[in-house]
């Protein structure tokens, strides 16, 4: 148009602000009326979205954006107000505010306003699944689509998460005040799980979609990084933002231009995120000054030993074979013991490694999951015992997993199947095809997927 | 220069599934786009909540509630856009992101 052009909005500037105002205004409401904060920015958004394309974005968006759900608050509360008692008080409470809505970019009160929905997610009352969905609902302002996509779930199951969830906060009043003391560090962790929850959602080897994942990822990250810059921080929450930094800057890295697994020592080095590399030695280096040690130190300690190898044959096998001892000691997991499994066969070898395996075979916890009979194949292959690898693949093969572990497991099997003596099934295909070697990346999951 | 008058009508149907506030600012920002270009000289965004319709009837004026924004298509803007020739509007008009989201009326303003 005639007039000066338009200034370029923020990335992701709808999203974050929608967790914002929700928590801002939820923080003036109370969470009982999560809903109503909701609806307040569902309908500044979609004002900004029928108002901008034709007036141009105005001069303060952010503040704007926060005056349309003020307002739309006020007069929905207005309407209200003869079923609800104290509709007059809120209504005070939300003009007692108007003034601050100019300074949303300063407002040091929002960052904790922020923080307390957050912790009001990871209440303990909550289903753990409902802490994420509704993390990243709330503070993240994802939509209930995206969370669907992220997770590979039904929109309706999302839907209904969230809907219960909502409820019991609103029908028990769940208090948006900071738990005390030991109440405190529980809640920490259970934040600092959601958070990692969220990170490996995104982190997942999930076709397509890759963007969306990609943003999970870094909102975990700058929640994290929120939870490090206040006054709730431990050394653990600055392990948790190292591990998940490290890992984020391989995420370019990791699938070729056909969509399919590159393993971590295959992975072109020059394609990781040298700010986020820095990002996570800068907490980890900060991780350190404690004097406890938590599980997401050592697994921040493995991140950080490959980060730090200059080149895939330069990995300090022996090292990170030590962290996946301690961790091992700490978690007590299958899942860990498998991947230092992984491990062992760099530092020990094979034979060795497949008597590490042994003791997981059968373990409850590991029916189904696709990847010890994937580790066990490929350590039976490099033994030369191709039928036994064969096999191995192809339970693997029947467990489920993502689409380009699946491919990548395919071609593993292939690759046995070529190797082999006495081919069982396609002499055609009996030629030497390289193995790929193990998805060590993907196995840094703490926990088996649900 | 002649110009010309874009009318936007809304189709429910596709602007569903771009409620997400990140689908919402990409749809914004496709407009914005297109509204920066050096051809548009207006336009205004219109109320969908409100509206009334006004016509007389046995001799006096009566007035109705709509159209809403429940009802199929609501106008929801317009753009008023110069080009050399109808042919040239209605080119210019395409890669109006509008046409993923409902109809686009494109008419000539009658010249002096």
């Amino acid at each position: 148009m005639n007039e000066p052009s338009n200034p370029v909005l923020l990335e992701h500037l709808f999203r974050r602000q929608a967790g914002r105002i929700v928590s801002w205004l939820t923080g003036l409401l109370g969470s009982q009326h999560l809903q109503l904060a909701e609806d307040s920015v569902q309908e500044a958004m979609l004002r900004a979205a029928q108002t901008w394309p034709f007036q141009g974005v105005p001069e303060k968006p952010e503040a704007w954006l926060f005056r349309v759900a003020h307002n739309h608050a006020i007069s929905a509360l207005r309407r209200s107000s003869r079923f609800e008692d104290n509709a007059g008080e809120l209504i005070a409470a939300l003009e007692a505010t108007t003034k601050c809505i100019e300074d949303v970019e300063v407002e040091q009160s929002l960052r904790d306003d922020e923080l307390r929905m957050i912790f009001i997610c990871c209440h303990p009352e909550l289903a753990q699944d409902a802490r994420v969905a509704l993390s990243l609902k709330l503070v993240c302002g994802f939509s209930v689509s995206e969370i669907a996509r992220i997770f590979m779930a039904e929109e309706n199951t999302i839907a209904q998460r969230l809907v219960r969830a909502k409820r019991l906060i609103r029908e028990q009043s769940l208090p948006l005040l900071m738990p005390y003391k030991a109440g405190l560090q529980d809640r920490l962790n259970s934040v600092l799980e959601v958070i990692y929850l969220m990170f490996s959602g995104g982190y997942a080897a999930h076709t397509g979609e890759e963007l969306i994942r990609r943003d999970v990822c870094l909102e975990a990250l700058r929640l994290g990084q929120l939870v490090a810059s206040s006054s709730m921080t431990a050394p653990r929450v600055d392990a948790l933002v190292a591990l998940m930094a490290l890992q984020a800057a391989r995420l370019p890295a990791r699938t070729d231009a056909a969509g399919d697994m590159v393993l971590l020592e295959e992975q072109n080095r020059s394609l990781w995120e040298s700010e986020l590399i820095a990002l996570g030695f800068y907490y980890f280096d900060r991780s350190i000054a404690g004097e406890q040690i938590s599980d997401w130190h050592v697994q921040a300690a493995i991140a950080a030993t490959y980060a730090k190898a200059e080149s895939a044959e330069s990995i300090d096998w022996p090292a990170i074979l030590e962290h996946y001892d301690q961790l091992v000691a700490m978690t007590a997991s299958p899942v860990v013991a498998l991947n230092r499994a992984v491990v062992v066969v760099k530092v020990h070898g094979a034979e060795a490694a497949l008597a590490a395996l042994a003791p997981l075979e059968g373990h409850a916890a590991m029916r189904g999951y696709h990847l010890l009979p994937a580790v066990r194949g490929r350590v039976l292959a490099e033994l030369g015992r191709l039928a036994e690898a064969y096999a191995a693949f192809s339970a693997a093969l029947e467990c489920d997993c993502a689409e380009p572990e699946r491919r990548f497991l395919q071609k593993q099997l292939e690759s046995v199947r070529g190797r082999w003596k006495e081919p069982p099934l396609d002499k055609s295909s009996a030629q030497e095809t390289p193995i790929p070697r193990l998805p060590s990346t993907c196995l840094l999951r703490k926990s088996k997927p649900t | 220069m002649p110009q010309y008058i874009l009318l936007l009508r809304d189709d429910r149907q596709k602007v569903r599934g771009h409620e997400s506030p990140e689908e919402m600012q990409k749809v914004t920002e496709r407009y914005l786009a297109w509204r920066n270009k050096s051809f548009v000289v207006g336009g205004a965004g219109l109320v969908a909540t409100t509206g009334r319709v006004m016509q007389k009837k046995n001799g006096s004026v009566s007035v109705t509630a709509g159209p809403f924004s429940e009802s199929k298509e609501v106008m929801g803007g317009f753009y008023t856009i110069e080009a050399a020739s109808f042919e040239e509007a209605v080119k210019l008009s395409a890669d109006n992101p509008h046409v993923d989201f409902g109809t686009i009326e494109i008419r000539e303003v009658m010249q002096k």
